[in-house]
């Protein structure tokens, strides 16, 4: 039993690591920079300054990505020092056309000397002459094709030369520019791109920082408000296990009993009308449903009697009212969005037992229960039904993942601050740290999910021996 | 070869001696069984009307005549849109200086629904009822299931929607298939001890692995990314990568020479296949699709149908990983292995077919929950283009406007009557195929 326990959790600790490794490949690659999300107020020139610095370096940005990083020798191992993703990833191409790191990194220290020097420029130059040279140059940062360049920088030529000031305080800057990009231009060596080169980044990097912080339940940032993950899902969390805890024991409650009854009632009418009707209820669709309560029954928009619930959200009683109001203003709100995530899953429990149950009571000690002039219910509720439980185990360890999970888009319908709306409102953000701690923190709900589960198989059928079993 | 699934359906039950007047099929015995079966008899019906609508949506709602005289010249506008977004026609002039509902028709035939699922009714704006009154010419153009904030009519919504479910089914269920009964047949059929790989073969599709990785896709990078032709810049990587795998395949014999490549090891495919479910089941559906398809840069339909399948393979495996492990003790599997087939022969031939007929019962339940993850998507908002015209997309609508209670029926009605169709026929055919249940 503990050999086999151990092998358990370490097969869960490989499959997480895996989880965690894809999670993380989705936040690299996924849209947006980070530092930027959630600032409206900064522009694209916001790159450079001290804020920048400081909140991408709060972020774990200055950081390598992963452990290790496969690319050709033109490219540079520090192209993680530059925090814009904007900034990386025109240097990047900018490597990818001529595979020449050094001048690149060279026109790139001109760009931005020029761009802290118009920055600096003295305020005797009139300012309609520094904005569009400001404009221009600071679409010249994040450039890579060659003939947008060639046009930005003929351009910049032009509204530089209109001052006199101007041009004297900037033509040393715009020279160099043009020079380095010359030099660009003209000494690729392009055979670099195609040797690999693999370069070693030492553990503190970011997948590292956030995985292992991930394990002691430190989740990251979310870079939207800069509060820490665990904060902002905390509650949401609290009302998704509340929703989902109460919406399994109503549907084991209402799905063992119809399961039983139909087993008894093999073939005859109830059997096939409470098959028929779970097997409905199982198509419809969750979200139509919630919409149609939503619709209906939380609005006076068709009359005053339809208007039975409470309107969607937890209601606003605050924490200091007493602990019955406030449940009682928890329940008028949730009792809908539980029922949503109940109905689906009847069918599929009471089926399980259903078919468990048959089993069972098709077995001789039944008959000899039977013939030894024990009640049917006795039969029943004592004999058969902790056999025919069997099925039903494997269920509920699936089931709490997914009402995680199945619960994104109720909680979506009904606003309730659970994790799935929180999920839907950090993917509309962009605020990736939270999305992927939240799909991280599903899977590691479902791993317990089924670990449990195995366990509860002891538990209920003693000839179930784990030790030596060939998998 | 269906004779031996046969033979194995008789051992359950020897009661019968087999019938020698009239020689049962496999496939009979299933049709007869699920004939039997009357609910799912109907949904079958259902599911070809389903389909029906899918395919013709095009000439039941159109903006454009189906025929029409202009001028004593005869057209035919619904076909030749097809042949124009198929590059083989252009629209005559006449076409594009006026719209559909501008010109003078000496006859004109209108499909049923004279709207097509993207054309605005410019005054019938702001979810007008089905039962309300509508600003209408004449009482063809009535908008029988309502029309939605823009003016655009819900029935033709639906029957374009109806198209997209069927795409999403099919194209989601085809690659969850060919993965599924891939992965599945090598894990069942090898297991963990019968698949012996020697160390050459091994070595040599890692150094190609690697080199389709560097050079067919990292260096290639920006020309993927940047280039106006996409698709050939996208087929020449694939060449190159083909080619490095055969290469080096080809390669392996040489390697062989050495005698510590030529070593065989055994590769645990089951256990690698397993663990790999196990991974991908293990992080709730919705929430994986969701943070998967979130990071798109150009959200689509397709790349949700592929996502979809690359994410629900994991049922079809397991059956057909079931089915593998039944079917490779059969003693006709045993008979091919002893007169020398080859592996790949023994499965492909023999053991696939045989384990694929149940596979059609995973299949439909599958189409059915590709569905509903969709129409699921498409009502977030997320991974879908924002004016695409889906039912999950008309349903979303419902929430913006409760008054429209249209929106908020008719759409889901759609889903939920396509979604048990395809149960209901999974259904059926799980009670057809079932061995206990055979007469």
């Amino acid at each position: 039993m503990f050999r086999y326990l151990l092998k358990r959790v370490l097969i869960a600790g490989f499959t997480l690591w895996v989880i965690s490794l894809v999670a993380f490949f989705l936040t690299s690659i996924a849209p947006g920079d980070a530092v930027m999300c959630g600032r409206e107020e900064w522009s694209e020139d916001a790159y450079g300054s001290i804020d920048y610095e400081i909140s991408a370096k709060r972020l774990g940005l200055d950081k390598p990505l992963f452990y290790f990083s496969l690319h050709s020798l033109s490219h540079p191992d520090t192209l993680h020092r530059y925090l814009s993703k904007d900034k990386k990833e025109s240097l990047t191409n900018l490597v990818a056309q001529y595979g020449n790191w050094e001048a690149t990194e060279r026109y790139h220290h001109s760009i931005e000397n020029c761009w802290s020097k118009i920055a600096s420029l003295s305020d005797t130059i009139p300012s309609q002459f520094v904005n569009p040279v400001r404009n221009t140059c600071g679409d010249l940062r994040f450039q890579y094709k060659d003939n947008k360049i060639v046009a930005f920088l003929t351009k910049l030529e032009i509204q530089i030369a209109k001052d006199a000031a101007l041009a004297a305080q900037l033509g040393n800057e715009f020279k160099a520019i043009q020079s380095s990009y010359q030099t660009l231009t003209d000494n690729p060596t392009r055979w670099k791109l195609y040797v690999p080169s693999l370069a070693w980044h030492g553990f503190d990097n970011q997948y590292h920082n956030w995985f292992s912080g991930f394990l002691s339940g430190d989740f990251g940032i979310s870079c939207t408000d800069s509060r820490p993950v665990i904060d902002k899902i905390k509650w949401s969390l609290w009302w998704t296990v509340v929703m989902s805890i109460a919406a399994i024991i109503l549907a084991f409650l209402i799905a063992i009993p119809i399961g039983v009854y139909a087993a008894t009632q093999h073939g005859k009418i109830f059997d096939r009308w409470s098959g028929a009707i779970l097997f409905l209820l199982y198509s419809l669709p969750s979200f139509w449903v919630a919409t149609l309560m939503v619709v209906f029954f939380t609005t006076a928009e068709y009359g005053e009697w339809t208007n039975i619930f409470a309107s969607i959200g937890l209601g606003q009683l605050s924490s200091s009212a007493p602990f019955w109001d406030r449940f009682w203003e928890a329940a008028n709100h949730l009792i809908l969005p539980i029922l949503c995530i109940t109905y689906p899953a009847l069918a599929v429990i009471s089926r399980q037992m259903r078919g468990g149950m048959i089993t069972v009571l098709r077995q001789d000690y039944i008959r000899t229960a039977k013939a030894k002039g024990l009640s049917q219910t006795q039969v029943i509720w004592k004999h058969a039904f902790r056999n025919g439980l069997f099925p039903i185990i494997t269920l509920f360890a699936n089931a709490f993942p997914a009402a995680v999970g199945g619960s994104v888009v109720i909680e979506v319908i009904f606003n309730i601050h659970g994790m799935g709306l929180t999920t839907f409102n950090a993917i509309n953000a962009q605020d990736w740290p939270v999305v992927y701690a939240i799909m991280m923190l599903g899977a590691v709900l479902t791993i317990l999910g089924i670990l449990i589960a195995d366990l509860c198989y002891v538990w209920a059928d003693p000839r179930v021996t784990f030790e030596n079993r060939k998998l | 070869m269906m004779g031996k699934m046969i033979a194995w359906l008789r051992g359950k039950n020897n009661t019968r001696p087999a019938t020698p007047a009239r020689p049962q099929h496999y496939w009979g015995i299933v049709k007869r069984q699920f004939r039997n079966h009357r609910l799912a008899n109907w949904a079958l019906r259902g599911l070809y009307c389903f389909i029906f609508i899918a395919v013709f949506g095009d000439f039941l709602a159109n903006d454009k005549p189906i025929y029409c005289k202009i001028e004593n010249e005869h057209h035919f506008p619904v076909f030749r849109e097809y042949a124009v977004n198929l590059g083989l026609a252009t629209w005559q002039g006449e076409f594009f200086r006026k719209d559909w509902d501008e010109h003078n028709y000496q006859t004109k035939w209108m499909p049923p629904i004279p709207y097509s699922s993207t054309s605005l009714d410019r005054k019938n704006t702001n979810s007008k009822s089905p039962f309300g009154p509508q600003k209408i010419a004449d009482f063809r153009y009535w908008h029988w299931l309502g029309t939605d904030d823009l003016g655009r009519d819900v029935a033709a919504g639906l029957i374009k929607g109806a198209r997209v479910a069927m795409q999403v089914g099919m194209v989601s269920m085809l690659i969850a298939t060919l993965i599924g009964v891939f992965l599945g047949t090598l894990a069942g059929y090898f297991g963990d001890y019968r698949l012996q790989i020697s160390r050459a073969r091994i070595l040599c599709n890692g150094i190609a692995a690697f080199l389709s990785y560097f050079y067919g896709i990292q260096t290639r990078m920006f020309v993927l990314q940047e280039t106006e032709a996409f698709g050939w810049e996208l087929s020449k990587s694939i060449v190159l990568i083909l080619f490095f795998f055969s290469l080096l395949n080809a390669l392996v014999s040489l390697c062989k020479k050495i005698p510590f490549f030529a070593q065989k090891i055994r590769l645990p495919i089951d256990l690698i296949v397993m663990r790999t479910i196990e991974i991908l089941n293990s992080i709730p559906g919705l929430l994986l699709i969701l943070s998967i398809v979130a990071i798109l840069d150009k959200p689509s339909i397709f790349y949700l149908m592929i996502f979809i399948g690359l994410i629900g393979w994991t049922g079809i495996a397991r059956f057909i990983r079931a089915e593998m492990l039944r079917i490779r003790q059969l003693d006709y599997i045993q008979a091919a292995q002893s007169i020398g087939l080859k592996d790949w022969q023994i499965m492909l031939q023999h053991a696939i077919p045989n384990a694929l007929t149940p596979v059609l019962i995973t299949i439909a339940f599958g189409i059915a929950g590709a569905i509903l993850l969709e129409s699921t998507l498409s009502f977030l908002g997320v991974g879908v283009q924002v004016d695409a015209v889906t039912w999950g997309a008309l349903l979303r609508e419902a929430r913006a406007n409760f008054s429209a209670w249209w929106l908020a029926i008719f759409p889901g009605l759609a889903i939920f009557v396509t979604v048990s169709l395809f149960n209901l026929v999974g259904e059926g055919l799980a009670d057809a195929m079932d061995p206990n249940q055979k007469q």
